[in-house]
């Protein structure tokens, strides 16, 4: 296998994955306008789509996997191409963000006259975000701190302790969903509550979404440490998934002073 | 049987050439903040314990916080900007993290 081909990079095989993570999209998006104008069938589709999508990308990154580890097509130089996609697709994620930001900060640098010339805008129950935006913001560092030991763990070859590290990773990132949950459920305001309510969980619903998926990325990589898939040296997935979790992390800061902090007061 | 070897030993000299080319990029294997097993151990060593400092803390402010309550919040004046319903909601009156009671709007 590898050791016929005269260059260290990685020729995949053909797959149909991208066919069907395309017809996928195509179901979600039209099942998506469907479901919300609404036609009949449209939420059929949407779910349909989907679970699609979710099924391409099991079978897709299962491909990955077992190409990999188990076939051993991933050769330094065909690391980087990972190791580079992650980088910046984290990249894409922050300019994301950064958008939400700018929506947050024009509307509530200066007032409008309509929602009574103040920040926040008239008749909004503002939360206290010495409660449970405060409580959530050390969780996530924490957790943060928890990948950290797990990273050193894999490279100190401790792969027991790298397991429960990565048990601490999750379970910290649960709990903090769960507390964000609760949160949403307690506030007052709501996504229709003026333009406050927009920015406000526009902003903390695509964190909370980033948070989601970091965790089931941990978890996956926490899987695959039990069974033995990451070494010293070759942990690309870990490491993507690493620095995934420190972006979420770092970016939950900028909310919580700006949004729950600077936009209650 | 020569000629194979010495083919091979060229592609593994010429492999060396470029991994040494790209080892910027190849940085993952040359970690200059540890050199040895033994720093590794002390760094893992050290992000466990912060990681439970960080875990006592939360799980302080999480008891602190919980054991307050929630006051109950007065229904807000009916303002124009609150509660915006140009076309309602797919699934129904609520939204999606709403109680009930606001559906009799």
């Amino acid at each position: 296998m590898i050791e016929s081909q005269r260059h260290s990079y990685h020729l995949v095989d053909p797959s149909p994955w991208p066919i069907s993570g395309s017809l996928g999209a195509l179901a979600t998006t039209v099942g998506g306008v469907m479901y919300m104008h609404p036609f009949q069938g449209g939420a059929t589709l949407l779910s349909l789509g989907l679970i699609f999508i979710l099924y391409t990308m099991f079978v897709w990154w299962r491909d990955v996997l077992r190409e990999s580890t188990l076939e051993g097509h991933h050769t330094k130089a065909v690391q980087l191409g990972p190791r580079y996609g992650s980088i910046l697709f984290i990249v894409s994620e922050v300019m994301f963000l950064f958008a939400f930001f700018w929506a947050s900060s024009h509307s509530s640098l200066a007032p409008t006259v309509e929602i009574g010339g103040i920040w926040p805008p008239k008749g909004i129950g503002v939360l206290d975000p010495w409660e449970i935006p405060f409580l959530n913001t050390p969780i996530l560092p924490s957790s943060g701190a928890a990948v950290t030991w797990a990273h050193h763990a894999i490279l100190a070859g401790k792969e027991k302790r790298a397991v429960y590290a990565l048990v601490a990773t999750v379970s910290l990132a649960l709990v903090s969903t769960g507390f964000q949950g609760m949160e949403y459920y307690q506030a007052p305001p709501t996504i229709s509550d003026s333009i406050y309510g927009s920015t406000f969980f526009l902003a903390t619903g695509f964190h909370g979404f980033h948070v989601i998926i970091g965790t089931l990325f941990l978890i996956i990589c926490g899987i695959r440490q039990y069974l033995g898939q990451m070494t010293k040296e070759h942990h690309v997935g870990f490491e993507a998934a690493a620095w995934y979790w420190h972006f979420v992390d770092v970016v939950r800061l900028f909310p919580f002073v700006s949004i729950y902090w600077w936009g209650g007061i | 049987m020569a000629a194979s070897m010495a083919r091979s030993g060229l592609r593994s000299a010429s492999m060396l050439l470029r991994r040494g080319a790209n080892s910027k990029a190849a940085a993952p294997t040359k970690r200059s903040f540890s050199a040895s097993a033994q720093d590794d151990a002390r760094e893992t060593a050290k992000w466990e314990k912060i990681t439970y400092a960080g875990i006592v803390t939360c799980t302080i402010l999480a008891i602190y916080n919980l054991s307050k309550g929630h006051p109950h919040h007065e229904e807000n004046p009916p303002y124009s900007y609150l509660h915006i319903r140009n076309k309602e909601f797919p699934w129904g009156p609520d939204g999606l993290f709403e109680t009930k009671h606001h559906a009799d709007h």
